[in-house]
């Protein structure tokens, strides 16, 4: 287990390089460029030569690569072309938010979308099971920024439930250290910090889940349909074993696993829609960062923004294919 | 006699039809799936028939500028939107942008998608590998992200942006198509066409590719709707088509997404436009996917 570990742990740092390099180069083949857009459509050619020699844009690219990837390699992720602020500094203040509404994201699926799945294939054809095809269909129909735009009209505009956008009512005087701000709350021990926070968390993390938790359903009520099929189920039933026990230590726990599967090959497209549920509700992550930071041809945070969202779809699959082993002991790693 | 048994006798009788007959079969039997082709259907005639559906031309101001635009009313079903133009002429002509892009999307995604994964499953070795890692790559990024990064590189147009969405799908065509060429490569009817002397071409073209193409089918079907929902996603981050007056519903959508206190209108018919029309495809492409699976012949 642990060599496979430690080799798989190996396979991220080429993964990791080639990323980089594919993606400065990505960057840097963006039509304009930051001089452009930072100093306007009628910026001197002086004016962008002085720039791009400040900025060490009119070195030749490998020499640019080769001094980005020392900084890199060094915790040094370049500075923002727009904001002036160091990039890694920037990451570390919006990376908390990302990933706390993506967690919320994935919890709000999971804890729903497998119940779903599996009550929906124990009334296989029922109308329940019905049901539950039909909605999981129009849940993945759903375009997550309209939805996004759905639940802040009804429920932050017309009943006025929730905040309409932000991570937490500025006002308030919580010391946002680790910018985790659900744990914040808790390290605090505020009660009132933590239910704003948690209020406005509800509706982007809603609107982000629905996707993933039609395909959880889905994929769980077609797992549960196999496994009910086997024989040693039918075994268990004709032992005696009660239908309760049977369900969970043999059909839910061998269904699991593509649930497994599915769950990490969610992270990409939570990712995606964080860039925007972020936009919609004005949510600062990094999603909402990239999208800035293309228009203003922002390099830096291009590159760092991407190699972070890189670098958490490549961990969160490790950590998928390091789960099985915990999941089905017939899974063994070599 | 009870509705299975008829389900028996019938599938008996129909044994020896071909799959791609029986899924028709299937497929006619499945209020799901004729619901989702009547939904398609209407917006296939809307994008048709759009200058006689459509009150008004697209671009065409019939109220005036307006700061709160005017909602639903007996003469403009949809309302009006800021610039006086009539939302309900403006969301049917969409439905052409839509269904274009969608096509369109698929099939550069189709036709690249297939050619490497035969290329890869039939010819196997170094091919393979190559094109397959080079496909593992691209999967690795997230696709939304990828568009983004295509469309950027290619600039604003209709055009570009159905290619970058296109050009997203292929790894995913590649991999099913390259499986499916796979497992029909071993199986006896190509054995006994090579016996013979059929050239490997004819093989391919003749004999795999139509056994392997029904998965394909199913997935191309749900591209289209994942197609529709990026373009209009695209267009609601300020990367869609560049041209103002093109009625595409994600940028109508966007360009009033601030909006929501007094027009809600606004965004309400656009979106609903995309979710209906998605949901449409959606609900035929899983009809599909049950009508040719050949494991659900019970």
């Amino acid at each position: 287990m642990l060599p496979y570990i430690a080799r798989r742990l190996a396979l991220v740092v080429p993964v990791l390089f080639v990323t980089s390099l594919v993606v400065f180069l990505f960057v840097r083949a963006l039509p304009g460029g930051p001089a452009i857009a930072l100093l306007g459509e009628r910026a001197t050619p002086e004016a962008i030569a002085a720039f791009e020699r400040a900025q060490g844009l009119d070195r030749p690219l490998y020499a640019q690569y080769g001094s980005y990837l020392r900084n890199v390699l060094s915790g040094d992720l370049g500075v923002s072309t727009r904001s002036r602020q160091p990039v890694a500094e920037e990451l570390l203040q919006r990376f908390p938010a990302t990933v706390e509404l993506t967690l919320a994201a994935i919890l709000i699926a999971v804890l729903v979308g497998v119940p779903l799945g599996f009550v929906a294939a124990k009334r296989y054809q029922g109308p329940l099971d019905q049901a539950s095809l039909v909605g999981s269909l129009i849940g993945i129909s759903f375009p997550v920024f309209f939805l996004g735009l759905l639940l802040k009209y009804v429920f932050a505009i017309r009943l006025d439930w929730f905040p309409t956008t932000g991570r937490y009512d500025i006002t308030s005087s919580l010391d946002t250290r680790t910018n985790f701000l659900v744990l914040d709350a808790l390290l605090a021990g505020d009660g009132a910090a933590l239910a704003d926070v948690l209020l406005h968390l509800v509706l982007p993390a809603v609107a982000l889940a629905t996707i993933p938790l039609a395909i959880i359903a889905r994929i769980t009520r077609a797992a549960t349909l196999d496994v009910l099929d086997e024989d040693y189920v039918r075994t268990a039933r004709a032992k005696g074993l009660r239908g309760a026990i049977v369900d969970r230590r043999h059909v839910f726990a061998n269904a699991l696993l593509p649930v497994v599967t599915v769950v990490g090959l969610q992270t990409g497209l939570l990712l995606t829609g964080a860039v925007l549920t972020e936009t919609v509700f004005s949510w600062n992550g990094v999603g909402s960062w990239i999208v800035e930071a293309i228009s203003y041809r922002d390099y830096a945070v291009l590159q760092g923004g991407i190699l972070f969202f890189v670098l958490v779809v490549v961990l969160v699959n490790l950590l998928v294919d390091i789960s099985y082993a915990f999941l089905n002991p017939r899974i063994r790693f070599r | 006699m009870s509705i299975a048994q008829a389900e028996a006798t019938e599938l008996a009788i129909e044994r020896p039809v071909s799959l791609s007959r029986t899924a028709l079969v299937r497929l006619r039997r499945n209020p799901a799936a004729i619901a989702g082709a009547v939904i398609v259907g209407l917006f296939l005639l809307m994008a048709v028939a759009a200058p006689l559906i459509a009150p008004y031309g697209p671009n065409e101001s019939v109220g005036g500028l307006a700061s709160t635009p005017p909602g639903p009313s007996a003469q403009f079903w949809f309302g009006l939107d800021e610039q006086g133009r009539d939302l309900f002429s403006r969301i049917v002509f969409g439905a052409r942008l839509s269904l274009l892009v969608g096509f369109v999307a698929v099939l550069v995604g189709l036709s690249l998608g297939l050619l490497l994964g035969a290329l890869a499953g039939w010819t196997g070795g170094r091919t393979d590998a190559l094109v397959m890692r080079s496909m593992d790559l691209v999967l690795a990024i997230p696709p939304f992200l990828l568009a983004v990064g295509i469309v950027t590189l290619l600039g604003p147009g209709v055009l570009q942006v159905m290619v970058a969405i296109g050009l997203v799908t292929v790894p995913q065509f590649a991999r099913l198509l390259r499986g499916s060429v796979l497992a029909q490569k071993e199986s006896d009817y190509v054995l006994a066409g090579r016996a013979i002397g059929v050239p490997s071409w004819r093989l391919l073209l003749s004999h795999v590719l139509p056994n392997a193409i029904g998965p394909v089918i199913v997935l191309a079907t749900l591209t289209m709707a994942t197609a529709i929902i990026e373009v209009a996603a695209l267009s609601f981050i300020g990367l869609g088509p560049a041209d103002p007056s093109l009625p595409e519903w994600g940028r109508m959508l966007a360009e009033n997404a601030s909006r929501l206190q007094n027009a809600v209108h606004l965004v309400l018919f656009p979106g609903f436009a995309v979710v209906l029309l998605v949901l449409g495809i959606n609900l035929v492409g899983d009809g599909l996917r049950e009508a040719l699976d050949p494991k659900l012949g019970r």
